[in-house]
């Protein structure tokens, strides 16, 4: 019987691939379909009932008015039978994919190339995945997802931060992409070291049986913990976010940065910590992959860290066995991953909204700010982080000369930065009158409690 | 007045300590608040930046130090007083204005990681800080006098696990009415002459006007005109609201 406490028991009883004739990766690729066993046939009558459960919570949840009851269904359903997660997971080819900003996206790219690989290759199609396209990515959200496709056998995961080591543990995912690490809610993340330390431990622990990590080579505390990987494929994210990363993770001594071929790289000036060299890079808007050759992703996403999400999900498709031109042709299908930089609609209003969590967020999302009219949505909730210091990091004084409508529960603290950054605002708190009435579009950028009630107001969920 | 010293006495000089270690989360909005206050009343403030291994502005008229984990803590403390323009700064009269981890690393002694390790701190104020039995976070509110008599709200965000105590020399800065403070007996923050220092964490300034031009006044002697920004006021009635209810 396969249950999560036995798991050694669970892995042996997934036996047979190790008669598989497998490649030099040691990985079986895409391209042996069915590599693995699907899901296998051990006792699921807890776990039925548990699907059950959740489902009818859901559903009570949707009639509430309160979402659409993915996080909620988990929720019960892991109350019904703790190990669900692992019986979820068991038996799928998972990819997975982390960090502080830009995992939805990477998500949805990653699983597009997916798509794309299998149909190119006739192997089925987007049926044979299971994806958490919601972006609900906390253990329930997960098993929520998995549980609505039983028969998918791979399931491509975007994973919160903190959930990273369990996912690992119980569902030994074949690839894992670590993007970036910035301060982000720090009411609940004391330190956002402890959150690479977990990544770090669960990584050893799992040894060989551990995932192949796609990382970001620019992020020094994603290399001290993607280095205990049993193997790694760096990507050179030509990332500019770097107020997050200032001593060693790994003897706390001062970071340097230096002019290197590529750009600035980086390195600890008191031990042998790095910037690794990369297997992927991006060079401008495009990407270049180990073979030295150079692809022009052409996304419908705008911004260079949407070039940096595509190189880093390029790279676990070649993990996959994935050719990057197909890969490249599933990204382009994508367009609006959960609402990200989709078009909403409020009354006689057409908006542009964008999603930014934090000041890494913003910094990425300020510049794409097209309209002159600009809103921008601010709340405390559990979601958004309680503590609005950050907005003191964001440089909102780049919005001088355009109109600001700040909004939202905590619109008013925005207001006081605006008035410091001299940016000409006004104020109003409720969503529903700050949106309505523009005769030219608006772009929105929104932390994430008002990105979600947007996208329902706007159509777009 | 050390604003004399620089040419101008208009010119106003504001130190932003080691961003990179001590800026964990908005803390640079002080240093905003104080520039912009000074500029909206005439004068023509100077920002500088300042990380470790360039040297502080030994002209500085306010230095300010921000929140941080535990290993920056350490660092930081190394580079100030290998520095030792801090020391220096105070001698001569200039406003030092600290929050969070800001405010241990000015004290005494610290502790810092799982092992609880007792770690010098600048010894600028008379507090030591030791491991509290339960972290505080959420909104802090407290009531401050300032130098006129008259009774002030500090309102703000803390978040820390490091519990305070006040030697004979500090005295308190504020009434704790919400929230934990310096060690949940009541009171929060510590000065001693032109040093001052609260746990209310990152931008603390931006919500308290009154403090932040107290600062500023330590600073260059002077009492400064009010300036009457409505959205402050707004976000204070809503911030004193929220930590009450
Ligand atoms: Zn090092």
């Amino acid at each position: 019987m396969l249950v999560a406490g036995d798991e050694t028991a669970a892995r042996r009883g997934m036996g047979d691939n190790s008669a598989m004739p497998l490649p030099e990766t040691a990985l079986a690729p895409l391209d042996v379909p069915g590599s693995r066993p699907r899901l296998a046939p051990v006792p699921r009558i807890r776990l039925a009932a548990a699907t059950t459960a959740g489902r009818l919570a859901a559903r009570a949840s949707r009639l509430a008015g309160r979402g659409t009851g993915t996080a909620i269904q988990g929720q019960v359903m892991l109350k019904a039978d703790p190990q669900a997660l692992a019986k979820l997971l068991h038996g799928r080819r998972i990819a997975m994919v982390s960090g502080t900003n830009g995992k939805t996206t990477t998500t949805h790219l990653l699983a597009a190339s997916v798509g794309a690989a299998l149909v190119d290759r006739g192997w089925g199609g987007p049926e044979r995945i299971v994806h958490n396209a919601d972006g609900a990515n906390l253990h329930g959200g997960i098993a929520s997802a998995l549980s609505k496709k039983p028969g998918a056998d791979i399931a491509i995961l975007e994973t919160d931060e903190r959930v990273v080591a369990d996912v690992v543990r119980l569902g030994r995912p074949e690839v894992l992409v670590l993007l970036n690490f910035s301060r982000d809610q720090l009411d609940r993340h004391h330190e956002i070291k402890a959150l690479a330390r977990a990544w770090r431990n669960a990584l050893i622990s799992a040894g060989d049986e551990g995932p192949i990590v796609v990382a970001n080579a620019d992020e020094p505390l994603v290399v001290w913990a993607a280095k205990e990987a049993k193997q790694t494929v760096w990507v050179d994210t030509a990332s500019t976010w770097l107020q997050d990363a200032v001593l060693c993770p790994q003897c706390g001594g001062t970071l340097l940065r230096i002019e290197g071929e590529f750009g600035k790289t980086w390195r600890c000036r008191d031990c042998e910590l790095a910037e690794p060299t990369a297997d992927y890079r991006v060079l401008g808007d495009k990407i270049s992959t180990p073979d030295g050759s150079l692809h022009d992703p052409r996304l419908q996403l705008p911004g260079k860290f949407n070039i940096s999400n595509a190189a880093c999900a390029l790279a676990a498709a070649g993990v996959l066995g994935i050719d990057p031109d197909v890969a490249i042709a599933g990204m382009q299908t994508v367009t609006s991953p959960a609402g990200r930089f989709g078009t909403a609609h409020f009354g006689s209003t057409t908006a542009r909204l964008l999603l930014a969590k934090n000041p890494a967020g913003w910094a990425e999302a300020l510049p794409l700010v097209a309209t002159d009219t600009v809103i921008l949505a601010i709340d405390s909730a559990a979601a958004d982080g309680r503590d609005v210091s950050w907005l003191w990091d964001v440089e909102y004084e780049q919005l001088a000369g355009r109109r600001v409508i700040a909004t939202g529960p905590r619109a008013q603290d925005l207001a006081v930065r605006l008035a410091y950054a001299g940016v000409d605002h006004v104020c109003l708190p409720d969503l529903g009158q700050a949106v309505v009435g523009h005769t030219e579009p608006v772009d929105i950028v929104a932390t994430y409690t008002p990105f979600q009630r947007l996208r329902k107001m706007g159509g777009l969920a | 007045m050390s604003a004399a010293s620089s040419g101008s006495d208009k010119r106003v000089e504001v130190v932003l300590i080691y961003q990179s270690l001590l800026g964990i989360y908005g803390d640079r909005g002080n240093a905003t608040v104080l520039m912009k206050r000074l500029a909206w009343r005439g004068y023509d403030p100077v920002l500088h930046v300042v990380e470790p291994g360039d040297p502080l502005p030994e002209t500085g008229d306010v230095y300010l130090l921000g929140g941080g984990e535990d290993a920056a803590q350490i660092s930081a403390v190394k580079a100030l007083k290998q520095d030792g323009s801090i020391y220096r700064a105070v001698d001569r009269g200039a406003a030092v204005f600290a929050v969070c981890a800001g405010y241990q690393i000015l004290g005494n002694t610290f502790t810092i990681g799982d092992d609880d390790t007792v770690t010098e701190g600048l010894g600028l104020l008379d507090v030591t800080t030791r491991r509290g039995p339960a972290r505080a976070v959420g909104e802090l509110l407290g009531r401050w006098i300032d130098h006129s008599g008259e009774e002030q709200w500090i309102t703000g965000f803390e978040n820390h696990g490091g519990y305070t105590t006040l030697g004979p020399d500090a005295k308190p800065v504020t009434q704790v009415e919400v929230g934990i403070g310096n060690d949940g007996t009541g009171f929060d923050g510590a000065q001693n002459g032109t040093v001052l220092a609260i746990y209310p964490h990152g931008p603390a300034l931006a919500r308290n006007p009154a403090l932040a031009d107290h600062v500023l006044e330590l600073a260059l002697g002077t009492t400064l005109p009010p300036i009457d920004r409505p959205e402050i006021t707004e976000l204070r009635r809503q911030r004193i609201a929220a930590a009450r209810s």
